[in-house]
């Protein structure tokens, strides 16, 4: 008996040396990192060296809220997070109709054609899709040249110091950049449909429209909800580059958002700590919103993700 | 059991890796003693070892050491004034390869952003060659990053010819009163403190000569009469000749924010056409007072006010808003812009043809306007070039003697002009004749013993001299910079020039402003100031982005109303988020200069 359960104890640690690579992997890179949020409490300026005369307590979070001028610009920011961030959750089906109807083509060239096209953007990086867009939208760009030549307007029109429609604009660019790569887990998806379901409904003599409705939409749900899941929990990452290199003085205020402003706040100019503090806030902010979801999670569908 | 074990050796290994790993990055990497070097021993350096240099060093700075070039290193040089991120490549990074057998790596934050500087610097090792603002370099002195080189100095002959400035410059790092040696100061001179020495100041306005002519050369009282010509100019003159539409200016943002001056860059400069000139938040006036950046009768306001003026009167380039440097540049270049604010903008135009033609650019006199210089840079520009307290003796001799090459008449020439025989040639007299002048402008491609390549693309990256082109040449008694070259004035002392200097009845524009009373010349001082504590660093940063966002917006808002609404919303925001604490701050620190400053005025 006991010799039994001994076997069990070995083959329970071994198991649990098997996992123990990936627990240090997680404990170094995930964990071990947080150290760095001391920072916080510091007054840190390199080169000085961090000593406790230099202890601040919790200053820099009362920095971010010290007037009302900074309080009204983090409202602000987290507006434009929150907004920008929401209309690309909204709009969150978009790759997968994509998709969807991706799939419909039967031509095999020309899918390939189209699936390659809208996923190359991907591959861009946001410092070119600026210059592509500069190339395009500046008042000497394509658009503005070309409508100018046939006489739809005399003054060259201006698109990118603007700050008209602002989130929707970006939101197309973000789209057109990434559109044709959300879209290949669906695309994958789709591949994995039985067959033998789509047969069945076309002798029943659904149409495509219908077999779309009723079968590959409902089959793609799960996958889904899952890419909805991973994107709320980067709800507040909604990138950094795109903003930084489209903001100017005109679309600024509308364009900020938390990653642009803790960089254009501090790293500049040396307030480490309040960047730090500032991403603190912003982990917490993560941290509640995982909750909701889950909690929302766990009234609709009856169990959570966590 | 063989299994357990060797998954925790894994382990193990996995985690001394990781943590090995990153005690690097933390640790604060001031050891002198890096064992790596072993190969290659110090005794190289004094027995001269292998093929020792041959006519590389004797042409050039004739150290009194002899250095080993049998091994190639590459030096990383942090650098605060370079325009580009990498190798040095070209015909520039061929020379340092040959002569030096060094490869240059050059970090600059102007490209990898600022941020760059606290990464770096967290880690211990800035670089093995920095160069960086004063008071930053100061900070790391202080703090052990910046290597002594106190007794390795008094080795290298062509810097021991600033000895006196670079010693005046040490003696005012805070904490090293007894002088010990860590910087080289940028663009020292061996004029003076107190003179102006340059045919043209930093910045005034200047226009096409006959642009100015076909207007009628009219006298311009003001800001207004300046609008006036650049307005009748562009109207008769819309487009370059490709057709391309000319304006008068064109502005751009992304150098916003530089040079120690609160504001948008291209009306921070313009300040100075009235004698004033912005310090951080603060603006000095001739007399020696400071007042606010923000105050509503300030120059800074006034300067945004013409700006819009000019844009309301359909001046101003409409891609200013988001444009960069380098969508500017081939502007001026293809005749597109009409105004020009900085002396250097000229050299992306005139040249000695165009000075012949009669369609250069050259300073236009506004009355009203009193302008204001900084006096030769004697003792430095500010900024200070040092070695990483991190770098081995080995690499230490090679970079003492790249920098004394850097001094160098050879190297100072290869800096400010460039390559014999290509850019210049000397005359039977000694003295230098001006070749392929538009090199630099047209990109030209060098001779294929350079390896080829555009001369622009393979220039200097590190963008920074340790000698200043005002400096005088030893080898030929003029100064470096070729406008000052006996054979260059000759060749441009041309028809537009006569005519210019009967106008105004001088022969530079320089000549002129001290004729007629109209330059204030501060002098060269050495001084360092200190860096932001970081409270003062984050409200500085905030007022900074609503004073920059609400400059532009003011320019283009489209009416006097509007203009007024904007600037009271402004300094209502910048105010609200306690923006008089960088002014308190701004007002002692810029003090210090000051009193400086009026020291050497008294001691004239």
């Amino acid at each position: 008996m006991k010799l039994l359960e001994n076997k069990r104890k070995i083959r329970s640690l071994r198991e649990f040396l098997y996992i123990l690579p990936f627990l240090a992997l997680v404990a170094i890179f995930s964990y071990y990192p947080l150290y760095g949020w001391f920072y916080a409490f510091f007054d840190y300026k390199p080169p000085f060296p961090l000593t406790w005369d230099r202890f601040v307590g919790f200053k820099w979070f009362q920095t971010m809220v010290a007037n009302k001028v900074r309080v009204a610009q983090l409202l602000s920011v987290l507006r434009n997070t929150f907004a920008i961030s929401g209309i690309s959750l909204a709009f969150s089906w978009f790759p997968m109709i994509f998709a969807v109807f991706l799939n419909e083509i039967r031509s095999t060239g020309f899918k390939k054609f189209v699936q390659t096209v809208t996923t190359l953007p991907h591959f861009i990086s946001w410092v070119l899709v600026y210059s592509i867009a500069f190339a395009v939208f500046s008042s000497t760009g394509a658009v503005n040249t070309v409508a100018i030549s046939l006489g739809l307007y005399n003054e060259p029109k201006i698109f990118l110091a603007s700050s008209e429609h602002i989130w929707f604009k970006m939101w197309l660019w973000l789209t057109w950049k990434n559109a044709g790569w959300a879209a290949i887990m669906y695309i994958a998806a789709i591949a994995a449909i039985d067959e033998e379901l789509i047969t069945a409904a076309k002798v029943d003599g659904a149409s495509r429209m219908r077999i779309i409705w009723h079968i590959t939409i409902p089959s793609l749900m799960p996958t889904y909800f899952v890419i909805v899941m991973l994107n709320l929990a980067n709800f507040l990452s909604n990138g950094f580059e795109q903003f930084y290199v489209f903001q100017n003085a005109f679309n600024k205020e509308y364009i900020q958002v938390l990653d642009l402003y803790v960089y254009n706040l501090a790293m500049g100019n040396g307030g480490y700590s309040l960047s730090v503090a500032v991403s603190m806030f912003k982990s917490l902010v993560s941290v509640v919103l995982l909750c909701v979801t889950n909690g929302i999670s766990k009234l609709v569908r009856g169990h959570g993700f966590i | 059991m063989k299994r357990l074990l060797s998954i925790l050796l894994v382990v193990c290994l996995v985690l001394t890796m990781a943590l090995a790993g990153c005690g690097d990055t933390t640790s604060k990497g001031t050891r002198t003693d890096s064992p790596s070097t072993g190969g290659t021993p110090k005794a190289e350096d004094s027995t001269g070892g292998g093929k020792a240099t041959g006519g590389g060093d004797s042409s050039g700075s004739g150290g009194t050491r002899v250095i080993s070039h049998d091994k190639e290193i590459t030096i990383e040089n942090y650098n605060v004034a370079a325009n580009f991120h990498g190798e040095q490549t070209g015909w520039f990074g061929k020379l340092l390869k040959d002569k030096f057998n060094i490869k240059l790596s050059i970090l600059a934050p102007q490209v990898a952003g600022d941020a760059l500087y606290q990464t770096r610097i967290s880690s211990g090792h800035l670089g093995d060659i920095v160069l960086l603002e004063g008071p930053n370099f100061a900070d790391c002195v202080q703090n052990g990053l910046i290597k002594d080189i106190s007794d390795e100095i008094k080795n290298w002959p062509n810097l021991m010819e600033y000895y006196n400035q670079i010693e005046a410059y040490n003696k005012s790092i805070p904490g090293n009163e007894e002088g010990k040696i860590y910087g080289i100061p940028c663009q020292m001179t061996n004029t003076s403190p107190t003179v102006y020495s340059q045919d043209v100041i930093y910045s005034s306005p200047q226009l096409r000569w006959d642009l100015y002519q076909a207007i009628g050369a009219p006298v311009i009282q003001d800001l207004n009469g300046l609008l006036d010509a650049l307005e009748a100019i562009q109207k008769i003159h819309p487009t370059n000749e490709e057709g391309e539409p000319a304006y008068a200016m064109t502005l751009w943002p992304d150098w916003d924010g530089g040079d120690n001056m609160m504001g948008i860059a291209n009306v921070v400069q313009l300040t100075t056409w009235y004698g004033e000139k912005i310090k951080g938040s603060v603006v000095l006036r001739p007399d020696g007072t400071f007042y606010k950046l923000t105050d509503k009768n300030g120059t800074y306001r006034k300067m945004l006010h013409f700006l819009f003026e000019a844009q309301q009167r359909g001046l101003v380039d409409p891609d200013s808003m988001d444009q960069d440097w380098n969508a500017v540049y081939p502007k001026i270049a293809s005749g597109r812009v009409h105004l020009l604010w900085y002396s250097w903008q000229q050299g992306f135009w005139n040249t000695a043809e165009r000075l012949r033609e009669g369609n250069a650019f050259i300073f236009i006199p506004v009355m009203d306007q009193n302008y204001y210089a900084d006096a030769d840079t004697y003792y430095g520009s500010g900024r200070v070039f040092g070695i990483g307290a991190g770098v081995d003796e080995e690499k230490f001799l090679r970079i003492m003697e790249f920098l004394d090459w850097y001094a160098s008449p050879e190297g100072v020439v290869y800096q400010h002009i460039g390559i014999e025989g290509f850019n210049y040639e000397v005359g039977p007299d000694g003295k230098y004749i001006i070749k392929n002048e538009n090199a630099l402008m047209d990109n030209l491609p060098v001779p294929e013993e350079w390896g080829g390549g555009g001369f622009n693309d393979g220039n200097n990256a590190i963008n920074q001299w340790i000698v200043d082109s005002i400096s005088i040449n030893p080898k030929t008694g003029e100064p470096y910079a070729r406008t000052y070259w006996s054979s260059y004035k000759a060749a441009t002392q041309t028809e537009m020039k006569w005519q210019w200097a009967e106008k105004f009845g001088a022969n530079e524009p320089a000549e002129w402003m001290k004729k007629n009373g109209k330059l204030i010349i501060s002098p060269n001082v050495v001084v360092t100031l200190p860096t932001d504590p970081n409270d003062i660093a984050v409200i500085r940063n905030s007022c900074e982005e609503i004073l920059e966002e609400y400059s532009w917006k003011m320019i283009f808002c489209g009416s006097e109303e509007k203009f007024n609404q904007l600037w009271d919303e402004m300094v209502a925001k910048m105010d609200g988020n306690d923006f008089d604490q960088v002014v308190q701050f701004d007002m002692q620190k810029w003090q210090i200069e000051l009193e400086a400053k009026k020291k050497v005025m008294e001691n004239q």
